[in-house]
C-alpha cells in the first residue's frame, strides 16, 4: 500500500489511533497481515478514510470486537483494518418510545447495562456480549437463544447509518418502530459482513425488562426423548422465550452436567409476570414428564445467566480441542435427526462432536473435536454435514475453522440462482470491490 | 393511458392469450376501467392489458414477454392499496394475481405455510384456524387484501404493535424477477446465506419483481384475549396514557386511538357504545397466557385512570369485544356518512410526541379551513389523520393535499416517517426528501438498479421524480363493504 496514503490516513486520525508493524498481530486475518489498522473517532473520519481507500482501491476490513472474524472465506486481499472501537457511545435512549440510537462500536454488554438502568433491554443475546459490538452483531447477523421468541436483528433494527464504499453517509429506516418509506435498507446491511458499507450507527426497538426471567433445565435419556419433548413444548400453549437443545457432550462442556452419559438437555426460557413464569415452568414439567423427563431444575439469577451464556458461546469456547464449528439451519422438526446423523458422521471419521441448537427454529451448531492435525478429515466431515443440511432442505456455514480446513472445505454453501442479484447489489454499492473482498457468499 | 399502436396491441394480445388463455386477458377499455386505480382514487391510469395468470410459470412467461417488448408491467392483488402503488402509471400490463389464491401447504410441525400471492389475508387465518393457528399481520382491509399485496407494501395492522409487520413473518419467496427468471429468495429454514433479499423484497412496492409463492410463519392462537376501552375528556391525556401503558412494561397486542370527530361519526352510523361527548377513546387489547391476564388488565386500567380517564371499561364477553372493535374498524365507513370525501394520511412519529403532533395536525387542518378525524395505531405512533372535504368545492382538494403534506412534514420534523404501512407509491414520492437525503435515495436507487435495471417493473413509483401520466380525481370513495362497516382501510 502506498506509503503516502498511509501517512495521510495517519494524519487524519492521529498517530495514537493508527497501528502498523508488530502492533498488527491481533488484526491478522487468516494468516494475512494488513498494512495498517486505523481507529477513527467520528463518522467524518470514517467517511474521509473510505473516500481515500476507494480512490486508491485499497481493501478495507471493518472490525468491531473481533468476535466473529473467524466467519468467512479467506480474504482475497487485505489492506486497511478499520476499527470501530472509538465509536462506543449511546447517542439517545427514549424509554417512552422504547427505542435507542447507539454508535456501532459500543459493546452489547455496555448497551444492555445502559438501557437496563431504565428498565429496558434489547432482546438480542448472542454470546461474548462484553466484547461483541453492536455494529459487528448487525454485520454478522449474530443472535442467541432468545431469538426463539424475539427474533433476530432484522426484527429489532429500525434504522441504520452506514458509510458507503465511496465515503458517502447513508441512512436507512428511521427512529420509529413502524416505517415503510422507501426500501428497507437496514435489512440489506444486516448480515452483509461489511461488504456493502461500514455500519456506524444503529437505532433499535427495545423491550421492557420482564418482572421475572427463568430458565427451565430439563434432562432426558437421549436425543430422541428431547425430540418428543420439543414437539410437546412447541405445540403447547406455552410461550417460551428460548428453547436450546444440548447434546451430552455440549451439556458437559457448558458445565450443566457432570459427565457425558449420552443424554440430552433442554434449556427453556420463560419470562413475564411471576404467575406466568411459575405456571409455565410447572406446565413444562408436566409435559416433559410424559415423555421421559429424567431430572429438572429451575435456574434464576447468576445460574440462569451462566446457562444462557454457555449455550450461546458454545460450542467452540467451552469444548477443548475444537477443530471446526459449523452452523446447520434446518427445519425445527428435523433438528434432533440432523444432530444424530451428523454425530454419526464424525464418529465414522474417528472425530468427536458436540451440538447445541436453537431447537425451536431449527438452527444447530456442531463443533468437531480432535483431528486438529488432519485438515482433510475435518474438511470431509464438514462436507458430509453440509450434505445432511442440504438433504433436510437447509443450509450450512463453517463458522470457525483453521485456514488449512477452510482451504479444503467451502465456508459457504454454493449460492443459488438469486446470486446474480447479490452480485449486482455488491457492484452497485461497492463498484471497486474494496469492502472485505472475497470473504462473503460466492466470493463477494 | 395507452402507449401501444393498435396493430402491436393485437399481436400482443394474441401472445398473452397464448400464455394464459383467451378468457384471462382484458383489453377492452370498459373492462380496464376497474383497474385504473387502487384504494386511493386520487390517481387513475389505464393499462393496455390486464392478465390473470394461474401459475408462476405463466407469470414468468408474461414478464419475459414484457421484457422482450419493453412494456412496463405491474402486479396487482385486490387493489386495496392506498398510495397508488399498483397503478399502471405508464400504460402497459397489469398482472392480476387474483387467480393464484391457493394455500399450497401448511406445515404445522414447523409452523409455516406456503401460499400463493392472490390469497386473501384473512383466508389464511381461516385455513389454519381449526388447528389453533393464525397469521398475525392483520391489515384492516384483511377481508379483501391479498398476501402478495401485503408483501409489496410490508403491511401492518392493529396487532402489529406486539407481533410486528409483514416482514417479520415472511421466511421465503418464490419470485419472478423483472427479466422473467423464476428464483427463490430465502425458504422455509432460517438464516439463508447471502444478502437478505427477502427483507429487501418485502416492502419494495412491486418494483423488484412479482412474488409467486410466499412462505410465512403461522402462530398459535393466544389462550386469552382481553379488550379495554378507556374514555378521555382531553386528547392530550389519552396520548399520555399511551406512553404510561408502555412505561408500565406492558406490550399490548393493540393500542388504538379514536378522536371525537370519529367517535361521533361512528356512533351516528353504527352505535357501538362510545360516549359521543368524549374527546378521545383508547382501545387496548392484551393477549397471551390466561395466567396473569387479570394482573395485566389491572395495570392497564390503573395507567389509564392515572392519566385521567373518565371511564374504563373491560369488554365482558366476546360480543362486547367485537362491538368495541367495530367502532374502531368501521371508522372509514362512518366518515363516508359525514363527508363526501376524505383523504387518509399515514405518518409515523415517536409515540412520546403524540400530544404535540396531534395538536399540530388539528391546527394545520383548521388553517386550511378543513375538518379532520383521527383514528390510528397509537401504540406504535402510526397516525391516520383523515381530512374530510368536498371535492365539488373548487380548490378544496388542493388544500387537502397541501394540508397532508404539512402534516407529513411535522411527522418528519419530530423524527418520524411519512409512511407507516400504506407505502409511498405515487402519492408520497415527492415527500421522500422530507426524511431521506440525496445519498440515501441514491443508495435505494442503486438497489433498484440491481433488481430492476430496465425499470419496466412498476415504473414511476417511490422516487421523487414525478413524470407519470396519471390523472387526478377524488382521493377516496367508500367501498360498499366500508359503508356497511364490514371492513376499512387502515
Amino acid at each position: 500500500m502506498n506509503p503516502e496514503l498511509l501517512e495521510k490516513i495517519r494524519g487524519l486520525v492521529g498517530p495514537e489511533h493508527f497501528l502498523t508493524g508488530v502492533e498488527l498481530s491481533p488484526y491478522v486475518l487468516e494468516g494475512r497481515t494488513p498494512d495498517a489498522a486505523v481507529f477513527p473517532g467520528s463518522i467524518e473520519e470514517i467517511s474521509a478514510i473510505l473516500a481515500l481507500a476507494s480512490e486508491a482501491e485499497v481493501p478495507v476490513t471493518p472490525w468491531g470486537g473481533g468476535t466473529k472474524m473467524a466467519i468467512g472465506s479467506p480474504p482475497t486481499r487485505v489492506g486497511l483494518v478499520l476499527g470501530l472501537k472509538r465509536l462506543g457511545r449511546l447517542i439517545e435512549h427514549e424509554p417512552g418510545d422504547l427505542t435507542a440510537t447507539v454508535q456501532a462500536g459500543m459493546s452489547l454488554g455496555a448497551f444492555q447495562a445502559e438501557v437496563g438502568r431504565r428498565g429496558q433491554w434489547l432482546s438480542l443475546d448472542p454470546g461474548f456480549a462484553e466484547q461483541a459490538t453492536l455494529g459487528g452483531i448487525l454485520a454478522t447477523n449474530a443472535s442467541g437463544p432468545r431469538r426463539h421468541l424475539y427474533g433476530t436483528a432484522r426484527d429489532l433494527l429500525i434504522g441504520v447509518t452506514v458509510v458507503a464504499a465511496d465515503g458517502s453517509v447513508v441512512r436507512g429506516g428511521g427512529k420509529v418502530v413502524k416505517n415503510v418509506a422507501g426500501y428497507d435498507l437496514p435489512k440489506l446491511y444486516i448480515g452483509s459482513f461489511g461488504t456493502l458499507g461500514v455500519i456506524v450507527e444503529a437505532t433499535f426497538k427495545l423491550r421492557p425488562l420482564p418482572d421475572v426471567d427463568r430458565c427451565f433445565l430439563a434432562r432426558f435419556g437421549g436425543l430422541k426423548e428431547c425430540g418428543l419433548a420439543l414437539k410437546e413444548l412447541l405445540t403447547s400453549d406455552l410461550i417460551p422465550s428460548a428453547v436450546e437443545l444440548l447434546d451430552s457432550e455440549a451439556a458437559r462442556g457448558a458445565g450443566l452436567v457432570a459427565g457425558t452419559d449420552g443424554g440430552g438437555t433442554l434449556l427453556v426460557g420463560f419470562d413475564g409476570l411471576e404467575a406466568q413464569v411459575g405456571w409455565q415452568c410447572e406446565e413444562a414439567r408436566r409435559l416433559f414428564e410424559a415423555v421421559g423427563l429424567v431430572e429438572h431444575r429451575v435456574l434464576d439469577g447468576a445460574a440462569r445467566d451462566q446457562a444462557w451464556r454457555a449455550a450461546s458461546e458454545l460450542p467452540r469456547r467451552v469444548v477443548a480441542e475444537a477443530a471446526a464449528q459449523m452452523k446447520l439451519a434446518v427445519l425445527p422438526a428435523h433438528v434432533t435427526d440432523v444432530i444424530e446423523q451428523a454425530g454419526g458422521v464424525a464418529q465414522r471419521h474417528s472425530l468427536g462432536a458436540a451440538f447445541v441448537a436453537h431447537a425451536g427454529i431449527g438452527i444447530a451448531r456442531g463443533v468437531l473435536t480432535g483431528g486438529r492435525d488432519s485438515a482433510r478429515a475435518v474438511a470431509d466431515v464438514l462436507g458430509e454435514w453440509r450434505e445432511i443440511a442440504k438433504a433436510a432442505g437447509g443450509s450450512a456455514l463453517v463458522e470457525w475453522a483453521p485456514l488449512a480446513v477452510k482451504e479444503a472445505a467451502a465456508v459457504w454453501d454454493p449460492p443459488g440462482p438469486a446470486f446474480r442479484i447479490m452480485q449486482r447489489i455488491k457492484a452497485q454499492l461497492d463498484p471497486r470491490g474494496i469492502l472485505n473482498p472475497g470473504r462473503f457468499v460466492g466470493g463477494i | 393511458m395507452a402507449t401501444l399502436t393498435e396493430s402491436r396491441k393485437k399481436a400482443l394480445r394474441r401472445e398473452l392469450e397464448g400464455i394464459v388463455g383467451k378468457a384471462a386477458v382484458l383489453s377492452d377499455p370498459d373492462e380496464l376501467l376497474v383497474y385504473e386505480s387502487d384504494g386511493l382514487t386520487l390517481f387513475r391510469a389505464l393499462a393496455d392489458f390486464v392478465v390473470f395468470p394461474t401459475s408462476a410459470e405463466q407469470v414468468s412467461a408474461i414478464v419475459k414477454l414484457a421484457d422482450r417488448e419493453g412494456i412496463p408491467f405491474v402486479a396487482r392483488g385486490a387493489g386495496t392499496g392506498l398510495s397508488g402503488g399498483c397503478l399502471p402509471s405508464e400504460g402497459g400490463l397489469v398482472i392480476s394475481l387474483m387467480r393464484m389464491n391457493r394455500v399450497l401447504e401448511v406445515d404445522y410441525d414447523n409452523q409455516v405455510a406456503v401460499v400463493e400471492p392472490g390469497l386473501v389475508n384473512l383466508h389464511l387465518s381461516w385455513a389454519v384456524g381449526p388447528r389453533g393457528y393464525y397469521y398475525a399481520p392483520d391489515p384492516s382491509s384483511q377481508q379483501a387484501c391479498t398476501l402478495g399485496g401485503n408483501i409489496a407494501n410490508n403491511s401492518g395492522g392493529p396487532h402489529t404493535l406486539k407481533y410486528g409487520v409483514t416482514t417479520n413473518h415472511v421466511l421465503g419467496l418464490e419470485v419472478v424477477l423483472p427479466d422473467g427468471e423464476l428464483v427463490w429468495l430465502g425458504g422455509k429454514t432460517r438464516d439463508p446465506q447471502g444478502y437478505d433479499l427477502v427483507g429487501l423484497f418485502v416492502g419494495s412496492e412491486g418494483t423488484f419483481g412479482i412474488a409467486t409463492k410466499i412462505v410465512v410463519r403461522i402462530l398459535k392462537k393466544p389462550q386469552a384475549v382481553k379488550t379495554v376501552l378507556a374514555i378521555f375528556d382531553e386528547i392530550d391525556r389519552a396520548s399520555e396514557a399511551v406512553s404510561a401503558i408502555i412505561a408500565r412494561g406492558l406490550v399490548p397486542a393493540a393500542l388504538e386511538m379514536i378522536d371525537q370527530v370519529t367517535i361521533q361519526a361512528v356512533e351516528d352510523a353504527f352505535g357501538c357504545g362510545y360516549p359521543r361527548d368524549a374527546a378521545a377513546a383508547l382501545l387496548i387489547e392484551l393477549d397471551g397466557l390466561a395466567v396473569g391476564m387479570e394482573a395485566q388488565v389491572e395495570r392497564v386500567i390503573a395507567a389509564c385512570r392515572e392519566c385521567g380517564a373518565r371511564e374504563v371499561r373491560l369488554a365482558k364477553d366476546e360480543a362486547e369485544r367485537q362491538l368495541l372493535w367495530k367502532g374502531r374498524k368501521s371508522a372509514f365507513g362512518a366518515y363516508g356518512r359525514i363527508s363526501p370525501a376524505y383523504m387518509v394520511m399515514d405518518g409515523v412519529i415517536p409515540r412520546t410526541r403524540l400530544p404535540y403532533v396531534l395538536r399540530r395536525v388539528n391546527e394545520i387542518v383548521a388553517t386550511h379551513n378543513l375538518r379532520v378525524g383521527n383514528v390510528f395505531h397509537a401504540g406504535d405512533g402510526n397516525l391516520h389523520p383523515n381530512i374530510l372535504y368536498d371535492p365539488r368545492r373548487p380548490g378544496e382538494e388542493e388544500r387537502v393535499v397541501q394540508a397532508g403534506a404539512e402534516i407529513l412534514k411535522v411527522c418528519a420534523e419530530v423524527g418520524g416517517s411519512i409512511s407507516g404501512e400504506h407505502g409511498i407509491g405515487l402519492e408520497k414520492m415527492d415527500y421522500m426528501p422530507f426524511i431521506f437525503s440525496p445519498a440515501d435515495l441514491t443508495t435505494m436507487h442503486r438497489v433498484k438498479e440491481a433488481f430492476n435495471p430496465r425499470g419496466l417493473c412498476n415504473p414511476g413509483k417511490i422516487f421523487p421524480t414525478r413524470k407519470s401520466c396519471v390523472e387526478v380525481g377524488p382521493a377516496y370513495r367508500p367501498h360498499a363493504i366500508e359503508e356497511k362497516g364490514l371492513a376499512q382501510r387502515f
